[in-house]
């Protein structure tokens, strides 16, 4: 956010301007750092997004409602892997449910559960991608 | 362990019929997680995303540590296909702590019976530095690698990797995932660094961002990988630290 806000780096808001982009909040960067800490960061990822193109969509529900992608608290390391897919597949029909074709996280573990799962719910083109992915393809360099 | 006298359900070994005589209300009580507070209103089953898989229902999880049955909940499979995820509580009208308590569970498993990879990985990082148990020298290969070809795009002429830098003002650490199968994924935040022309570097050893600890109620390995990277950020004072794991 300090590299964007004090133009340390600029962004090509134009580079995804077709695609329809949508954010979903990792739960220990969500609603468990709210528990713990006392502030869930629901809003800064969210502006990052917007500094990288003018249209995209939430998912619903979200933030203290965001559901959960199933990846968490070690579950693509457990090998109960049947029961990881079977918990994405509310995750799914929320993604469905909002139109999205680019997903962007800013998670490893949600990031990794749904690459892992997103084609047993016929979603294999659904591109995923972390918050800094998106900053670093939408970056000006001269 | 609570004598029952009736068959276990949906494979976990517990059930609806453990006789009143054996179980043991308070014995769980200095758990900090206020379990005992539990109206069973089932708001946290019907949240929860993973309830009914293996019979899995957050509230019986917390009546049974309620009424002291931790040998049942230890040894059900239920702490590890819940992700602590934290919806349960979020909603609990009594505000109980229901993702403490599956860590607080997972913690009492014996450590060779840990699911999957988690302990293997934690074990393997205490010991070497990694989960991976990657040589040092294999790691700075590989980043170097990457850095060389982030080199040979357009803009980033000249990108070198600042590993072990003192006095850089951020440091930052490494999924293990990133030196294995997806060494693509380092060179975002690597091109945002060049960009932006921030003074960053890397440790050659303990470099290790994950910490699996958390994953498996492992308090004292989580302190000892923690305070790795703390002694990192002396050594080479640097004051800032970029954990995206």
């Amino acid at each position: 956010m300090d590299y964007i806000r004090n133009k340390r780096i600029r962004l090509d808001k134009s580079r995804f301007k077709d695609r329809r982009a949508t954010y979903h909040d990792p739960c220990n960067y969500g609603r468990q750092a709210r528990r713990r800490f006392g502030h869930g960061f629901f809003e800064e990822p969210r502006w990052i997004l917007s500094q990288c193109m003018d249209h995209w969509r939430d998912l619903y529900p979200n933030r203290m409602n965001q559901i959960c992608c199933g990846g968490g608290g070690g579950a693509l390391s457990t090998g109960y892997n049947e029961q990881r897919i079977f918990y994405a597949r509310r995750k799914f029909d929320q993604i469905r449910a909002c139109g999205a074709d680019m997903l962007v996280v800013p998670c490893h573990s949600c990031h990794g559960q749904l690459n892992a799962v997103k084609g047993e719910y016929g979603m294999a083109d659904l591109e995923v991608k972390y918050l800094w992915e998106l900053v670093a393809d939408c970056l000006v360099v001269e | 362990m609570a004598e029952r006298i009736s068959k276990e359900n949906d494979g976990i070994q517990t059930g609806p019929g453990v006789a009143v005589t054996a179980l043991n209300p308070g014995r769980c009580r200095s758990w900090p997680f206020f379990q005992d507070f539990c109206i069973t209103c089932g708001i946290c089953a019907s949240a929860c995303p993973v309830s009914g898989v293996e019979g899995f229902d957050p509230r019986m999880l917390v009546r049974m540590i309620s009424l002291g049955m931790e040998e049942d909940a230890v040894s059900a499979s239920w702490p590890w296909i819940c992700t602590m995820c934290g919806k349960c509580a979020a909603l609990c009208p009594m505000d109980i702590d229901i993702p403490g308590l599956v860590r607080r569970v997972r913690s009492l498993r014996e450590r060779d019976a840990v699911p999957g990879i988690l302990h293997k990985g934690l074990a393997a990082a205490l010991e070497t530095g990694n989960n991976l148990r990657l040589p040092k020298e294999d790691y700075v290969f590989i980043l170097e690698d990457v850095a060389e070809e982030i080199a040979e795009e357009p803009g980033f002429e000249g990108f070198t990797v600042p590993i072990d830098k003192k006095g850089a003002r951020i440091l930052t650490t490494i999924h293990n995932k990133l030196v294995n199968t997806h060494t693509e994924d380092l060179k975002h935040w690597w091109k945002i660094f060049h960009a932006a022309g921030e003074d960053w570097t890397v440790p050659s050893e303990n470099w290790e961002g994950t910490n699996w600890g958390y994953f498996t109620g492992d308090d004292d390995a989580m302190k000892t990988l923690t305070g790795r990277i703390a002694a990192h950020m002396e050594a080479l004072q640097v004051h800032t630290l970029l954990w995206p794991e």
